[in-house]
């Protein structure tokens, strides 16, 4: 079996075609992420002394590590005159203030204010926030105990566990993270990918009708289908984990630092109710497993709708139909509260920030369970119930069966 | 038959391209008709009104016309205090019946299309910015025709549908070399090149009329003559075309960009004979830059896209300021003439050379070149392409319940309390004294100041109430804009303290999705501004100063109902009773939208509870009555004059005139 796995991967998808897509798409991934950094990081302006990416790494220096009372204060002695001077908009607007920083007062209050004092402020007070929900989470389990809700209880327990421990003791930079975390871009291209290799499997044999051929070999059947469902699980898995790799130091190289990845998952501002406590570059490791099992997901589909094909042409555009349909409804919806609609749609396990940058849960037979918990179990079901339907669906190698028994009838007789 | 009408058959049966045309038109033309929204929502609802001050100064804006608006304005002002004055002569005698009705006629006269005024006046504010290109016209229709640069999905997936068999058929049974053979051989490929070429040019052109026509017919499309910079969408465009000129001109390039995908999936066909690395080409070609790169990139690409979006080809530049940064950022960078011309220029020489090469490739003798050679050319082309590219609401019955919008919450046994320091909201239990988070998530408003509650309705046993919540992901001026604004609808069970969110919409009219912006129109914008709220299992009805928007809880149907919202707003689960202008109580049939005028109650305030209805009576010097739903059975309950009335379960609350001391006055009942 492993040996027609192999042979099927070989002939599906180590196509030059598809490894030329491949590079290719990697090279636009590459491309994105280094717009993305020129469009949003205010530390893109290069690298003359007054810019602020210099500014900022010299600053860097002083405040990085730890959260103390002193860096609190020599960072509010530099911000809080500036904050004062500006306050009531009268000051100079020149630019090349020898006294500044960046030339400007209100350039450097910007700077210290979005980098420095803003970020600082909420690492220093997460703490009490974190208290605050776990100590109301404590309350709730006492009111709804009394109400006997015993699925609030232990939803309001689980909160309680996982938001007491909360802390962010260090500070770091945490921009790249922030940026590569709201990436979807790369999503797209690997369902693009997925897609055009998936959806050849089984029409490119039905187009040079080598699908009757197939029946006919020992091989053939059952066997061959589920090699095919192998190497394309294999293949998208692979691509989805390669595009992950590609995000991560594309946008190490581009932001030009993986200076943050200790910190905690809920430094992102975005993420302050994540539904994990992890440090960034582990959620890093979990979402590329996450998203692959999301592509997984929706390659079965894609598998089982080209499956009805006779050639590409259909399936092609009915599984870019649906996969456009879930990538727009996932994407609308995904800042309503309604956990189900996220935990039905593939796409929320491929942008997964929709299920672990808030704590949401759904009640299963009186159990809380966590959205991206429910979303992972449905997606591997969806995926099996895909992979069963096909295994099904397949036609068994009839022919050879008729030539061993014709062939057992002969050497009985 | 000929070997044109051989080819459209083939097409058109058998690869059941008759099947997707038909498909797409109606696919295009529902959905046209669900996803429409008006973008000024104003314009719509007041039509009559606002019609009837734009025959007034339709066309550009004169010193007559800016006259007239300024007089207007002065006027309506005017009227609306006169009104108040003349209101309160008569309610307090000193003036007769006679008297008030002749005045009252007069001041209703000016302020009979107020709400138009209002629209036009927003208009003309716009126009004074630069009254030389700008006009007053209704621009609903032109918005809805011309002001979205949304790529037509249904339009793009059709033609990948038609286009793609084309040749990619006859390469999967090896047909080609057949036909190669034929006397007929090399028009095949000239007249399955011009079949769909006309068929596409026919999709667009179609497409293209019923969005013309659906927007005549909804909104009008008047003064097609009028500059294009009439409707803001093209507020700072430097091009000096009219409105039709501008519906032409997109149309041409959208009819154009279809033939440009077009042939660009013929030539990669013909190139890659496989289905598959056709259509990914294709789908790549268009939605890789489509959300990949800025508009300003993708308006200056030789591709099929920009075409087949076309309207930023008219749109000026749109720049805004960066507060951090202190500069100016452009977001969109008009496309001058000579650029499009340019632009136009180079596509329509890659179609010629890609329709040359399909010809060639399909010329009437065995092919010489490997097929290995082909590929490389396709790759050739995805390689080129890649490089220009890389520049709710859940039902259940509810109870009526009696809600005053101007009286204390009597929720169970529970009181709502504000902290003065935090300003969150609890519920206190008035019998233990205990209090609790009016929001159960533990997570609500600890970590944003951005995430509010709004305002309450409470129906045993549940306690609704509103939330707002503001969301901000990665942000910053000139890129894509992810703040998103929520307001929620939640359900509070007091006994089982359960909650659950029936109603959630974001308010924001512009959207953004892969960096796509798109305008959702001001349909939901009300929602920023409520202050109160009630419902049934059907409505939801949000109060705001503008007055009652319902809200229809399963199809999200909006109707913004005329009542005033000045004084207190009362509901029985069946009508909603309100003071209307002239100060007399009404009542409105919410299930068959009729209003009936209680004629003899003329009050300063009410309140009311399941049986009576309880007023300060304004023509009989604030005294208290009460009487039934029907207004009969009027009962004086105290004769001391008083402002203002409330009621709880147990008790009527009046608000003294002279010494502004509040009077408890049981219920006889």
């Amino acid at each position: 079996m492993t040996r027609l796995i192999k042979y099927e991967f070989y002939k599906l998808f180590c196509k030059r075609s598809i490894l030329v897509v491949l590079l290719l798409f990697s090279v636009i991934n590459l491309f994105k992420i280094n717009s993305e950094f020129h469009s949003y990081s205010y530390l893109a302006d290069g690298n003359d002394s007054r810019s602020w990416n210099s500014v900022y790494w010299q600053l860097y220096e002083n405040y990085k590590g730890e959260i103390t009372a002193e860096k609190i204060n020599h960072l509010l002695s530099i911000y809080q005159p500036l904050a004062d001077a500006t306050a009531d908009m009268t000051a100079s607007t020149a630019k090349d203030n020898l006294n500044m920083m960046t030339g400007n007062i209100y350039s450097d209050r910007n700077i210290l204010e979005k980098y420095y004092v803003k970020p600082m402020e909420y690492f220093y007070h997460y703490r009490t926030y974190a208290l605050k929900v776990a100590e109301r989470a404590k309350e709730n389990v006492v009111v709804y105990k009394e109400r006997g809700q015993t699925y609030e209880v232990r939803k309001n327990s689980v909160i309680y566990n996982l938001y007491s421990g909360r802390n962010i003791k260090a500070f770091a930079y945490e921009e790249m993270y922030n940026y590569y975390l709201n990436y979807d871009f790369s999503g797209i291209l690997v369902l693009f990918l997925c897609l055009y290799g998936v959806v050849s499997t089984f029409v490119c044999e039905k187009e040079t009708q080598m699908d009757m051929l197939l029946l006919t070999s020992p091989g053939g059947g059952k066997k061959t289908t589920f090699a095919k469902i192998a190497a394309a699980s294999l293949f998208v898995i692979s691509v989805a984990i390669w595009f992950s790799v590609v995000d991560y130091i594309g946008f190490v190289y581009f932001f030009g630092t993986a200076e943050g990845g200790g910190l905690p998952l809920y430094a992102v501002r975005n993420f302050s109710t994540a539904a994990v406590n992890c440090n960034l570059w582990q959620y890093a490791i979990l979402s590329a497993v996450i998203r692959a099992v999301g592509v997984w997901t929706m390659s079965m589909v894609f598998l089982l709708i080209s499956m009805f094909g006779r050639n590409a042409l259909v399936p092609f555009v009915a599984d870019f139909g649906a996969a456009l349909c879930f990538i727009i409804t996932g994407a609308s919806q995904s800042c309503f509260s309604n956990a189900w609609l996220k935990i039905i749609n593939p796409y929320s396990l491929l942008a997964n920030r929709i299920l672990f940058g808030k704590t949401e849960f759904i009640g299963l037979a009186g159990y809380p369970v966590q959205s991206f918990q429910a979303a992972i179990i449905f997606a591997i079901t969806v995926g099996v119930v895909s992979i069963t339907a096909m295994m099904m669906l397949s036609k068994r190698n009839s022919y050879c069966r008729e030539r061993r028994t014709k062939c057992l009838d002969l050497c009985t007789k | 038959m000929s070997g044109f009408m051989y080819e459209v058959k083939k097409i058109m049966l058998w690869q059941r391209g008759l099947f997707y045309i038909a498909l797409v038109l109606l696919f295009g033309t529902v959905w046209l008709a669900l996803s429409d929204n008006p973008v000024d929502i104003a314009m719509e609802q007041y039509k009559n009104e606002y019609e009837w001050y734009l025959e007034k100064v339709n066309g550009y804006c004169t010193d007559e016309s800016s006259l007239y608006l300024e007089q207007e304005a002065g006027r309506i002002a005017e009227a609306k205090e006169k009104q108040s004055t003349l209101l309160e002569n008569y309610y307090d005698g000193k003036i007769s019946e006679s008297e008030y009705k002749k005045e009252s006629q007069e001041i209703e006269k000016v302020l009979e299309h107020q709400n138009g005024f209002e629209v036009i006046y927003q208009q003309y504010l716009y126009i004074c910015e630069n009254a030389e290109n700008r006009c007053f016209l209704q621009t609903n229709g032109w918005m809805g025709l011309l002001g979205k640069d949304t790529l037509n999905f249904i339009l793009f997936l059709g033609i990948l549908l038609l286009v793609t068999p084309v040749f990619c058929s006859e390469y999967s049974c090896q047909m080609d070399t057949l036909i190669l053979t034929s006397r007929e051989g090399r028009k095949s490929s000239l007249y399955k090149l011009l079949i769909m070429i006309v068929v596409v040019l026919f999709l667009s052109l179609s497409i293209s009329l019923i969005e013309y026509g659906f927007y005549r017919f909804k909104y009008g499309l008047p003064d097609g003559d009028y500059p294009i910079q009439s409707i803001r969408y093209f507020a700072d465009s430097s091009k000096s075309i009219s409105l039709l000129e501008g519906y032409v001109y997109i149309g041409l390039l959208q009819m154009f960009g279809g033939v440009f995908l077009t042939i660009l999936l013929m030539f990669i066909s013909v190139l890659a004979k496989r289905y598959a690395i056709t259509l990914l080409i294709g789908a790549v070609s268009v939605i890789i830059p489509y959300i990949g790169l800025s508009k300003t990139c993708i308006y200056r690409l030789p591709l099929p896209l920009p075409f087949l979006l076309g309207t930023d080809f008219f749109a000026g530049n749109i720049v805004l300021s960066d507060a951090l940064m202190g500069d100016d950022k452009i977001i969109f960078a008009e496309v001058d003439t000579a650029t499009l011309l340019t632009l136009l220029f180079v596509s329509i020489l890659l179609c010629t050379l890609a329709a040359v090469w399909i010809l060639r490739c399909n010329s009437n003798r065995w092919l010489i070149k490997s097929r290995q050679k082909k590929r490389a050319a396709a790759f050739t082309v995805m390689l080129s392409l890649a490089l220009v590219v890389t520049g709710c609401s859940g039902r259940g019955k509810i109870k009526s319940a009696v809600y005053n919008s101007s009286a204390n919450y009597d929720c169970m046994g529970y009181e709502i309390i504000r902290d003065a320091g935090t300003f969150d909201y609890y519920l206190k239990n008035t019998s233990t004294g205990e209090t609790y988070p009016l929001a159960c998530s533990p997570m609500f408003g600890v970590f944003s100041d951005e995430e509010e509650v709004r305002a309450f309705y409470v129906c045993p046993p549940y306690l609704y109430y509103t939330t707002s919540v503001m969301e901000s992901y990665v942000n910053r001026v000139g890129n894509y804009n992810s703040n998103i604004t929520k307001v929620s609808v939640i359900e509070l069970n007091l006994d089982t303290f359960e909650e659950k969110t029936i109603f959630e919409q974001i308010t924001n009219s512009g959207r953004s999705l892969f960096g796509i912006d798109y305008e959702m129109g001001d349909k939901w914008k009300f929602l920023d501004f409520h202050y109160a709220f009630f419902l049934n299992s059907e409505s939801i009805f949000f109060v705001d100063n503008d007055g009652i928007t319902q809200v229809n809880r399963f199809n999200g149907k909006i109707v913004k109902l005329d009542i005033p919202t000045n004084g207190n707003i009362s509901f029985d689960g069946e009508s909603i009773f309100y003071k209307n202008e002239q100060e007399v109580l009404t009542r409105y049939y919410v299930s068959d939208n009729e209003t009936y005028t209680y004629e003899n109650i003329v009050a300063y305030d009410f309140c009311m509870d399941e049986q009576s209805i309880y007023y300060v009576s304004r023509t009989d010097g604030g005294c208290l009555y009460s009487c039934g739903k029907d207004g009969n059975n009027k009962e004086l309950i105290s004769n001391i004059p008083a402002m203002a009335v409330t009621c709880d379960t147990s008790n009527i609350y009046v608000l003294a005139k002279e010494s502004g001391e509040e009077i408890v006055l049981p219920k006889s009942h």
